[in-house]
This record gives C-alpha cells, structure tokens and sequence, in this order.
C-alpha cells in the first residue's frame, strides 16, 4: 500500500510516496541520502538511527515512514547552521567524543534534546539521556564530557 | 530535497502490510471485525519486532494513536487521573500532574526503557502486550487503575488487576480497544517505592520487582498495595500481606507480610536467574520497599 506524505526534515519540507512498512529510517537513508541517522541494531537498542520526531528523540528504524506525516524531524545534518558547527559538535571534536563515529549521530540528537529541556545538565541527567544510545567503542567518558563543555559554553 | 541516495540499504526489513490510520472507533471496530489479521499499533516498539521476526504477521497495523481523545491527559482532586491510550510513557516521566499526584508512577517510569522507546511506547500498548515483567503494571496496579475498552458491542471497564490472565494473556477480546485507563484520586499523604533488580540498567532481564504503595491516615498507614513482578506468569496484587501491614505495622507484621507473599508467588528458572534467586531478591526488594514507605510516611507532618 502507497502512502503519499508531507513532513519537514530538518526545515525543508518533502513530499513523498512510500510504502506501509518501510520506515522512516529507510526512506531518510535511501530516498533523502541523509545518512547521519546510521542502521545499527533495528531492534530500537541502540539509537544509532535517532533522530527528533517533533522534538523528541526517537528510534526511526521503528517509526513507520507513513506514521511521519505532517511530523517535523531532525537529523543530526540539522543540528549545523549556515555551515557552522553545532557547539556539541565541535564539542565533540575537541574532546574526542568521536572515535569511530558509527554512534555519535545518535548522540547528538539525543544531546541536543537533552540540551533542548535542560541547559546545564548534571552529569547523571547527561548519562539517563543516553540510555538509549550505545557506545560500542566505550567513549562515553569522553562523550559526556563533550556534552558537558558544550553545555557551558552555550550560556 | 535534491541530494541522492549515495549509500543504499539493502534490506526491507518488514514484510508487507497495509498501514491504516482510522478516524473514529467505529472505523477501526469494522477492521477488526473482518477477515484479515489485524494488529492495533501503539508505539511499535515491541510489534514491530515481532514483524521483524516473522512471529506476528498481520495484513492491517490499525494506528490507533491518533483517535480522538487517545491522547487526552485530565486530572481533578476528586475525579482523578485519566490518560488516553495512546499517551507516551516519557509523559508519565515529564507531566506535572504525573510527578505530583502519583510519584510512583513518575518514579517507575523514568527506570524504563530509554528515552527513544519511552517518547513512543504507550500506554494502552504497554498494558495490552501484557508481559509478566511489564514495569509499567506495577504502579498501575498500585493505584488501582481501571481500563476502559471499546468493541463494537458496547464500553467495559476492566481493573487492571482483572485484566492479566498469564504469560502476555489478557481479559481484552480480539475486537476491543483500550481507550483510556482511570486512576482514582489519591490522598496527598501517599507515598509509594519501587525497586528492582535486572540485569541491564534499562530494565531487560529482570531478577524480580516490586511496588508499595500506602497512606497515612492521623497515626495510621493504611491503604497499603504490594504489587510483584518477575516472580509469577503475570504482574500480580498480594492482598493478603497487604492487610497483614494495616495500620502502623510492626517488625513482626512486616516478616509476616513479607511470608504471605513467598507463598503467593511463583518464580521461575530464567537463563539469567534461578527461580530461587528471583524469590530471594523479591524479598529484599520488598522489605527494603515496605520499610522505606513506613519510614517516610512516619516522618511527614500529621
């Protein structure tokens, strides 16, 4: 079954046929060439494909591509304006938040929700808001460090 | 959008069906009575994994999150709390009234899953998938919430303690659909604790788990409610003990308590915990529970 759907990613609006069950992990990667949102588990473990869903972060390899329509999303190719980092992302650079990078995307996202409700995070607020994201290089020291600095500086 | 796809994934990894978004019950109602498999889809956490899986193969997934009044959060000091089915769970972490009037609900839901899942999962699916371990019927149990369902036949409504059959078996029929679920009010002298012990700090494996619940009355600590999990083929009330702590309970009354449960559960061998690990961590889970209600319900102003 076909779907026709409207949404805005990461402030541009997009029409789009797809399917019932292709998810909107699919149709980001595939149909838009976003690839920041990453395929990791497709079990909702590991939040790699994170990306915000009205604001909130969701895992999009479980979001249907129908059940987005009329939603706004961003992805973490959202987070930079006017080609200027994000000060997590550059956050994350400077303290080596990224090593091999397969889940920082996700990190972001989830960061940047975090950041989004709570400007000054405590460092066990940091880590109950990345729960949902894993790290399988064991960064996270360093990742939440990144949040940290990044939360700083943006006051 | 002009960029191209550069790096393809291969896989579809659902296999086909027809994605619905109903507008009324009605509408729904009449999927449900046809033919085809029809499943209602709430967050997807769970069912769409099962599609994955190939353990559930359903040609309709009726969205059911956008019916109206699904959505819907009411509180009042006398009529309570109602929460449509289709709430998330990261609003029982977030809402205002949620963290006033029924901490414990607040309190369990920050410990599950993780933000992702919570921002989808819903209730009404939470309850209706009905695993033994669900973490989310042990506060619901707590505060005695009573779920109201919709079938073409008519409205019922079904307390939540009535509504567990058994390993991810409910009281729910094939064509129904929860609507919303009802929390009586509660007084403000009303304290609750959960604790639990997994394996995994999001909650996956877990050993056992239990919620206390009770309210002071002048002196008295009363209206107490032990709700278990991990220790039986579904989340369940112990009545019994809970009578045994009526009143201001003392040592005694609360090893006696604490012996009516031992004797109203049965535990189960996991990969990952014997049966008799799981009876053992309940205990110590429920002592340090019930003993940390009266102690703060003790030390708040009569």
């Amino acid at each position: 079954m076909k779907h026709d759907i409207t949404f805005t990613i990461n402030g541009e609006s997009v029409h789009l046929t797809v399917l019932s069950h292709q998810t909107l992990l699919e149709v980001i990667r595939n149909d838009l060439g976003l690839t920041g949102p990453k395929y990791g588990c497709s079990t909702g473990e590991c939040g790699a494909c994170s990306v915000l869903l009205d604001g909130e972060v969701v895992n999009s390899c479980l979001v249907l591509a129908p059940e987005a329509d009329g939603a706004e999303i961003m992805t973490v190719e959202g987070l930079s304006e006017d080609d200027e980092l994000h000060p997590l992302q550059k956050s994350f650079i400077d303290h080596h938040g990224v090593q091999c990078g397969y889940c920082a995307p996700g990190m972001l996202i989830s960061a940047k929700a975090l950041l989004s409700r709570t400007s000054r995070p405590h460092e066990e607020e940091i880590r109950e808001a990345l729960v949902g994201n894993l790290c399988r290089c064991g960064a996270y020291a360093d990742i939440i460090k990144s949040i940290q600095v990044a939360s700083r500086a943006r006051r | 959008m002009t960029r191209h796809a550069f790096i393809s994934m291969e896989t579809v990894f659902l296999k086909s069906f027809q994605y619905i978004r109903p507008e009324s019950l009605e509408e729904a109602g009449r999927f449900l009575a046809g033919d085809a498999p029809v499943k209602l889809l709430g967050g997807g956490n769970t069912l769409l994994l099962r599609i994955q899986s190939g353990e559930e193969e359903p040609a309709i997934l009726l969205d059911v999150k956008h019916l109206p009044g699904f959505k819907d959060v009411r509180y009042h000091h006398n009529q309570g709390l109602k929460l449509g089915a289709a709430v998330n769970l990261q609003h029982l972490v977030m809402g205002l009234e949620i963290r006033r009037h029924y901490a414990l609900l607040h309190q369990t839901a920050q410990k599950l899953a993780s933000p992702q899942v919570r921002n989808r999962a819903t209730i009404g699916g939470t309850l209706a998938w009905a695993s033994p371990v669900s973490e989310l019927a042990a506060p619901m149990l707590c505060y005695d919430a009573v779920c109201h369902v919709w079938s073409s036949r008519g409205l019922r409504e079904i307390p939540l303690s009535e509504f567990y059959l058994g390993d991810f078996q409910t009281a729910l029929a094939g064509d129904e659909i929860i609507t919303h679920v009802h929390l009586p009010a509660f007084p403000n002298r009303t304290y609750g604790v959960y604790r639990r012990q997994t394996v995994r700090h999001d909650g996956r494996r877990m050993i056992a788990a239990a919620a206390v619940l009770a309210y002071r009355r002048q002196q008295a600590l009363t209206h107490w409610r032990i709700a278990v999990l991990g220790v039986d083929d579904r989340p369940k009330r112990i009545p019994e003990a809970e009578a045994a702590l009526e009143g201001a309970p003392t040592e005694e009354e609360v090893d006696r308590a604490l012996h009516i449960v031992q004797e109203q559960i049965h535990p189960v061998d996991a990969d990952y915990a014997r049966a008799d690990y799981r009876r053992a961590s309940l205990n110590v889970l429920l002592r340090q529970a019930i003993l940390d209600v009266i102690q703060q319900l003790q030390s708040m102003r009569s």
